[in-house]
């Protein structure tokens, strides 16, 4: 590592690039909080490049401000999760500075480096590491440039909070922020690899976790008090100069194409400016959003058009989706052939032979959309050969190389600049509001803002698939389970294609189609016979993507119900029926700390089921590892069977994700992750007819209200220790959730559900047959 | 044809350029730059861009401006400012209620609305009182809590 002020000194001869002007500024902090993104950079003659900083660098990581203020740049970014917060504790903890002196940028793509998608729980995990070291090595540059300052050696100095001490000397002291002096730190750290396996600044010495101060502490959300105060710019608030807007006009059926557009009347409307069309992609651009809203609406965008001839845009009567009720058999048809083994021990199909007591059952799951609350919404300025975005998306270095592809635009020409979303929970429409923005920009050549109505959203976004799931299981006299077969048909949960490439004839200009390298089990039970494998990757329908926990939610559902299912067939109690078929260490240990915190007593489930037509109550247990974290959650829950309705009034959580950064943070998602997927777990369901989907509002696509919530979720942390690396927690407690609900409906009432959402009609019709 | 139109937002009259029969939503983020009331369904249906109308909660994507006539609308901008937050602010910053935080501007004045009818409301009365608001963070619990909060009965 060199350090020396030479470095530095060159630098100052370049001229000015973005970060330099805003780090002498001191105004970069500023600047990200202006409403708009016209701050004083963007009229900086001097910037050229909007290339991504070399991850080698000091400089692409961090830079200290005259002020001793200082700015950590990352690649990932925030979807309301609370991980700004959590990697700035990160930086704070390593580079002894004031947590609350510290900004972070995120994601924007000339700042910062790409460390891969946020997505998958694996921010903290795998960003967190990279961020760490990085930030341990800008410690230790400081330290060797107060040693130049002083004249004493690095080892005779210790940093505080931002300020470098001479030990013994009290009196000799200097702030990052003057050490620095404006400057850019050009110090080579030294990189290698990429995106989640980069490996930053290898010969960085970060400290002993046993030490931290800053990390483990429920610090306050950076990002909290200016979304509550109205002075935080969501990307739906930035606005550009000259910017108009778009609404785009989607076809009638998926697959339907554009016969004709009847453009009479859109001129009288006051602001509109043209009509987009580039073969099926059709939009509309006005001056207002009101005018381009107007305009669509008489092309045919309006909550329930009749027909493809509704408006006066008209469509091809195209009729290919499949039965929504036999979707199912699309799914096993889509996948036939592809079968990859999770695991194979013994033989399973040898042990169902001679086994009296076996159990069958098949669990089925439906395609559930992301539901923003807010729908996707980006700005695109595409002048020529370069372009400018703007977007809120998970995965903005990924964004800016589809759209090089897509606009045939050199990447070094693009830039994405990342401003936060509504909270999208995976993969939704912000990648594709880009690629209309961009199209509308390139026709009318000027930046355009689209941000998709609410039907756009929810008939368009792309989709968590429909899952069927058989099961097969067999108890000995025992009653241990002595096999165990698990086969799961999941359509493509990664399938990056862009609407707007293929809707312009382009449909394969960028994406992939696949799960991602995402696993969608963790199967951990010990069973001496075992067949569980995946049929996958097949694209059923709809457009899907990845939603929180992608499929893994849902296998989660089949595997730990169907536990409970031979658990009950067995006559033995859930809890212990799990664990005397488990080694896990750390999911024994979450299942015990669960049941400890609630109270458990062991008794088989269902056998207390209440028949008698009062409201009857039963309780639920399921546990999951998800991506090396672990989870166990259990709930109480009161079945009416006049209305069928559920009601879950306490939710209990054990959960290991290792060494928790902030704990209050935790405690938020596992909150969010418990009430959205009881959401996912009781009402929601995508419906579709042979055309389109029709649950395009609120009213058709029902999402868990406060009447709806418990009353109390109860959290445990399990192995929040030093010695452990910290893991995922953005999705795991996700995953249990659909199985704790069935298994509590069993033990209330003696009725299993294997297919959801667990709406009252469903509940009450089964508990009729 | 657009018209010039008179609105007092947060306590001082403006006139925007707007149709009249344009929604108000529209008028008060992109001619008065506000950034509280959002834009969620254009349905009435999610409470995202709810505002204050003389003091009630109403939902800004479905009122057309030519409704609002002298009416005083007020938004999250209006309620408090980073020196000095409305208690119902201090509340969510101190309970951490919010995720994503889109929610959260129909979550406030829906509450804020609520309390000025409802001082000491139970925790079901607020249930009640915010359940045409969607959440999909779910931060439900921290939102109650912090309604709770504000209303000085922290305890259910
Ligand atoms: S945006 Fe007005 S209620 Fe949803
Ligand atoms: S906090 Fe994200 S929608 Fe409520």
């Amino acid at each position: 590592m060199t350090t020396s002020f030479n470095d530095m000194r060159s630098a100052t001869d370049l001229a000015l690039s973005r970060r330099r002007f805003l780090q002498a500024s001191g105004g970069l902090v500023v600047a990200f909080r202006l409403f708009g993104p016209q701050p004083a950079w963007a009229k900086d003659a001097a910037r050229t490049s909007v290339a991504s900083p070399p991850a080698g660098k000091l400089y692409a990581w961090l830079a200290v401000h005259p002020d001793n203020t200082a700015t950590l740049f990352t690649g990932k970014v925030e979807t309301g999760t609370g991980v700004q917060t959590a990697l700035a504790q990160i930086a704070a903890e390593e580079l002894d500075f004031p947590f609350d002196r510290l900004d972070v940028v995120m994601g924007t793509t000339s700042e910062t480096v790409d460390q891969g998608p946020s997505y998958g729980s694996m921010t903290v995990r795998y960003a967190g590491p990279q961020i760490r070291n990085a930030a341990a090595a800008g410690r230790a540059a400081l330290l060797n440039l107060a040693s130049e300052h002083f004249k004493v050696s690095p080892n005779q100095l210790t940093a505080k909070e931002g300020t470098i001490v001479v030990l013994g000397s009290p009196g000799r002291t200097i702030t990052y922020g003057k050490l620095v002096d404006g400057k850019r730190l050009e110090m080579e750290i030294g990189a290698s690899g990429e995106r989640f396996a980069m490996k930053v600044a290898p010969n960085a010495h970060p400290k002993d976790p046993s030490t931290y101060t800053i990390i483990g502490k429920p610090l306050p959300r950076k990002d909290i008090p200016g979304k509550i105060l109205a002075t935080f710019s969501y990307v739906q608030d930035v606005r550009v100069d000259g910017m108009l807007h778009g609404r785009v006009v989607r076809p009638y059926g998926v697959g339907a194409t554009l016969q004709s557009v009847d453009e009479t009347g859109l001129k009288s409307i006051p602001g509109f400016v043209q009509v987009v069309r580039r073969d099926n992609f059709l939009g509309v651009v006005a001056e207002t959003e009101w005018a381009a809203i107007q305009a669509a609406a008489k092309l045919g965008s309006t909550l329930h058009p009749s027909g493809p001839d509704a408006g006066q845009a008209k469509w091809s009567n195209w009729n290919g989706l499949p039965k929504m009720d036999q979707i199912w058999d699309t799914v096993r048809e889509t996948a036939e052939g592809r079968n990859i083994s999770v695991a194979s021990k013994g033989s399973a199909a040898l042990a169902f032979g001679y086994t009296k007591r076996t159990l069958k059952a098949t669990y089925k799951t439906p395609f559930q959309m992301h539901g923003s609350i807010g729908p996707s919404c980006a700005i695109a300025d595409v002048k020529g050969d370069h372009a400018t975005l703007w977007s809120g998306t998970q995965m903005p270095h990924e964004a800016r190389r589809d759209m090089a592809k897509l606009l045939d635009i050199p990447l070094d020409n693009i830039e994405l600049r990342w401003f936060e979303a509504s909270g999208a929970y995976g993969r939704n429409g912000l990648e594709h509001a880009i690629a209309d923005a961009a199209i509308m920009s390139q026709a009318v050549k000027r930046p355009v803002r689209v941000q998709w109505m609410r039907w756009d959203e929810h008939g368009w976004e792309p989709k968590g698939p429909p899952i069927v799931q058989d099961l097969r299981g067999a108890v000995d006299a025992d009653g241990r389970v002595i096999a165990w077969q698990h086969h799961m048909w999941i359509p493509t949960i990664s399938d990056t294609h862009l609407i707007a490439a293929a809707l312009t004839g382009n449909p394969n200009a960028t994406g992939e189609t696949g799960t991602g390298g995402v696993p969608v089990i963790t199967y951990a039970y010990t069973f001496e016979n075992a067949d569980v494998a995946v049929h996958d990757e097949g694209r059923v329908a709809l457009l899907t993507a990845w939603l929180r926990s992608p499929a893994q939610f849902e296998t989660t559902f089949a595997m730990e119900s169907f536990i409970d299912e031979l658990a009950a067939a067995a006559g033995k109690d859930p809890l212990a029926f799990r664990l005397a078929h488990l080694e896990d260490a750390r999911a024994i240990a979450v299942l015990k700390a669960a049941a400890e915190a609630y109270g458990w007593e062991e008794r088989p489930a269902g056998a207390k089921a209440d028949r008698s037509g009062k409201p009857a109550h039963g309780r639920g247990i399921a546990w999951v590892n998800r991506d090396d974290s672990r989870v166990a959650t259990i709930a109480d829950i009161t079945v009416d069977p006049g209305s069928g309705r559920i009601k879950v009034s306490r939710v209990v959580v054990a959960h290991d994700c290792g060494l928790v950064v902030n704990p209050d943070g935790l405690k938020n998602q596992i909150e969010g992750n418990i009430i959205q997927s009881l959401s996912r777990t009781l009402l929601e369901e995508v419906t579709f007819d042979s055309a389109r989907v029709t649950s395009l509002d609120w009213q058709g696509y029902p999402i868990l209200r406060f009447e709806d919530i418990p009353d109390s979720i109860e959290i445990v942390l399990v192995n929040n220790r030093p010695e452990y690396p910290s893991y995922g927690a953005g999705e795991p407690s996700t995953n249990p959730t659909a199985a704790v609900i069935s298994n509590a409906i069993f033990d209330a009432v003696g009725v299993r559900l294997r297919q959801t959402p667990f709406r009252p009609e469903r509940v009450k019709a089964a508990m009729s047959s | 044809m657009p018209s010039k139109i008179s609105l007092n937002v947060n306590g001082a009259d403006h006139a925007v350029e707007v149709e009249p029969d344009s929604m108000l939503l529209y008028a008060l983020r992109d001619n008065l730059s506000l950034r509280g009331p959002k834009f969620g369904c254009g349905l009435a249906q999610c409470g995202a861009c709810t505002v204050l109308l003389d003091g009630n909660a109403i939902r800004s994507c479905v009122t057309p401006v030519s409704a609002v006539g002298n009416s005083k609308v007020v938004t999250l901008e209006g309620l408090g400012t980073p020196e000095e937050p409305h208690p119902l602010q201090q509340a969510f910053i101190a309970e951490q209620a919010a995720q994503c935080g889109y929610c959260i501007n129909g979550m406030i004045m829906a509450a804020k609305a609520f309390l000025d009818q409802h001082p000491h409301p139970s925790r079901d009365e607020i249930k009640q009182a915010l359940n045409d608001n969607l959440c999909r963070c779910g931060t439900h619990m921290r939102i109650v809590r912090a309604v709770q909060r504000a209303a000085g009965s922290s305890k259910p």
